[in-house]
């Protein structure tokens, strides 16, 4: 298995404890050198534009941003080489920011940034680029009008997929889909949706989010053999059972609060079976190792190295 | 102490993701960490109280999960309310201001927030003139008078609604040290006001005490903050990105920790005589709970016993 580490394991939006440093440069440098004395050299970094709307440019997670501070994402790159970090293999966005105002809006801000996080992917020098197929439910609902109008969101979803897949092709990269657990394609719904798409897309198959959504991971594997374009490994032991999945804050049970998603190893994920499972369909694409209960960020490092030595 | 000052203070806390948690002592145990204090508003609202406040000003970046969790602004000031909390005002930003054919567009969205602000039950709309400097600065008069002209529709409607718009300007903002008391001149004093950020003003190479006797008429109500810095070299305010550094510097102080003459100042508050709420924004603070704490601190015990 060829493994990277998600930056992800920063949690910039929700409230913490000495949360505010990671607005600034220096907590991204050293994060460099806390993941590399972890193990990790490769990595993925989601990308977030919110940051670009309010000025954080010391947060490495746009275009933009790697700009401001570094000029060229070739400097950018030599930068993280000099600090541990052999490159990137993975960008991730997830478009759920623009999901509010109106449809049009959603839609043209979705492809403007899907278009921005793509050249920023080929520009580090990434296989795959991978997209949060559809916001929340309760966000898609909230933006339709309070109604779900689910056959008019997935066509036009399936026509921005198609689009960016196109570009990412022309920039010689690969366009995965995720599909959270409060999503509008969760679960095995993804696997009909992606039947039906043209171009080159393919899954990228997010362990704890398959498995809280109900779906059998093992078995939309096997669906998607041939087409796993990269691999998350997340975990968790959160069982859904009072539609968690539909409510504003999804990975915030309102009536239960919980960690929806654990570290790496802290949950119940059958990662072993997994492994052997993408073994035999032959994947030897990357495998972004996701910790989500990152308070303590230095320990979730840490955590998910020893997650790795004995899986 | 008597009752001149309702002390508010200004939600910073980034997204806080439960209403209400109440199987905390199960929640503690799933990590055993302090992560499970800062995670939902009743706890964030017992703290604002317990530590001696008596409102809130709330960040309009909140509000879509503000909403999502609480269902109406009416049913989130109902809690607030439970808890002994008032929502004082929101801040709002007037981005585009200075370019005309933004106008319509400006003045819809400064309506937009007083319509919210009104539907929360708050006072103060305090609002950011314009956009960063950098990209956008210097302006021109001309520039100057469309500031001007939003400013005075916004504030026109929000008059009629029960509501204070005030200025609040920011420290690397397009109005700045050479033009930023123009505009307030440039403005309607009817219905424009201010909102005095004791720090940003200093950073901006202003003198606090000056400006607070210059404009108390129209100063409506307080961002109060310390600053180490003061004064702030134009190649700083004018650069880029520059409100979060990239050393971990902080512009930004508790009452007391920097170096601004905050008793002298409220010396002055006092000899006007001034009524009303005081927030205290402790933006750049690693630990928002010892910040609120330490400020009232300040507050009560130093500020207090020259006026309250």
């Amino acid at each position: 298995m060829k493994y990277c580490f998600s930056t992800e394991v920063v949690d910039l939006d929700n409230q913490a404890p000495n949360r505010n440093k990671r607005e600034s440069k220096y907590f991204w440098d050293e994060l460099n050198h806390l993941m590399a004395a972890g193990g990790f050299t490769r990595i993925e970094i989601p990308y977030e534009p919110k940051w670009d709307f309010g000025g954080r440019s010391g947060i490495p997670r746009t275009l933009r941003s790697v700009t401001t501070k570094w000029e060229t994402c070739e400097k950018y790159l030599a930068f993280l080489k000099e600090n541990g970090i052999d490159g990137i293999d993975c960008v991730h966005l997830n478009p759920s920011l623009f999901c509010q105002g109106m449809l049009p809006v959603y839609f043209g801000a979705s492809g403007h940034y899907g278009e921005e996080a793509i050249q920023f992917a080929a520009e580090m020098g990434c296989k795959s680029v991978t997209l949060s197929v559809t916001p929340p439910y309760f966000r898609v609902k909230a933006l339709l009008g309070g109604e779900i109008r689910e056959e008019e969101f997935l066509k036009e979803t399936k026509a921005l997929v198609e689009k960016l897949a196109a570009s990412a092709k022309e920039k010689g990269l690969t366009l995965c889909l995720k599909n959270e657990f409060w999503g509008l394609l969760r679960g095995d719904k993804i696997t009909a949706f992606l039947n039906e798409l043209e171009g080159d897309v393919k899954l990228d198959l997010d362990t704890a989010n398959l498995r809280i959504a109900g779906a059998d991971v093992k078995a939309v594997l096997e669906a998607n053999k041939g087409r796993i374009g990269i691999v998350h490994f997340t975990d968790t032991n959160f069982v859904d059972t009072d539609e968690t999945w539909k409510t504003a804050l999804p990975e915030f049970p309102a009536k239960r609060p919980t960690k929806v998603f654990t570290d790496l190893g802290e949950g119940s994920v059958d990662f072993a079976g997994i492994k052997a499972a993408l073994e035999a369909a032959g994947y030897d694409g990357p495998v972004v190792l996701s910790p989500r209960n990152s308070n303590d960020i230095s320990r979730s490092i840490l955590r998910t190295a020893w997650f790795v030595k004995n899986l | 102490m008597a009752n001149n000052i309702k002390l508010s203070h200004m939600s910073h806390w980034k997204t806080v993701p439960y209403k209400q948690i109440d199987n905390f002592r199960d929640y503690y145990y799933e990590d055993k960490s302090n992560a499970c204090y800062y995670q939902d508003w009743d706890r964030i609202l017992r703290y604002h109280k317990a530590t001696g406040y008596d409102g809130i000003e709330l960040a309009p970046w909140d509000l879509a999960e503000i909403l999502g969790l609480f269902g109406t602004p009416a049913e989130f000031t109902a809690f607030a309310k439970d808890h002994g909390i008032e929502v004082s005002g929101m801040f709002h930003g007037c981005d585009d201001s200075h370019i005309p054919e933004k106008h319509d567009e400006v003045v819809a969205a400064g309506k937009a927030a007083v319509d919210t602000l009104k539907a929360f039950g708050g006072k103060h709309l305090n609002t950011c003139p314009g956009n960063n400097f950098y990209g956008n600065g210097p302006l021109d008069d001309a520039g100057l008078r469309t500031i001007a002209s939003c400013l005075d529709e916004i504030g026109a409607y929000a008059e009629a609604n029960g509501i204070q718009i005030g200025i609040h300007n920011e420290f690397f903002c397009v109005t700045n040290k050479e033009n930023h008391r123009q505009l307030i001149e440039l403005t309607d004093p009817r219905c424009v006001h201010y909102c005095l950020d004791t720090a940003q003003v200093v950073l901006m190479g202003d003198d606090v005490i000056d400006f607070y006797e210059t404009y108390k008429d129209r100063i409506c109500t307080f961002h109060w903050k310390d600053t180490a810095d003061l004064g702030v070299p134009d190649e700083i305010r004018y650069a880029k990105d520059v409100e979060i550094c990239d050393d971990g510097h902080r512009w930004f102080w508790e009452p007391g920790e920097g170096l601004l003459p905050m008793e002298e100042l409220w010396k002055h508050v006092a000899a006007y005589g001034f009524k009303g709420w005081v927030t205290i924004e402790d933006d750049g603070s690693p630990d928002y709970l010892a910040a609120m704490a330490l400020s009232s601190y300040y507050m009560k015990q130093v500020l207090g016993k020259i006026y309250w």
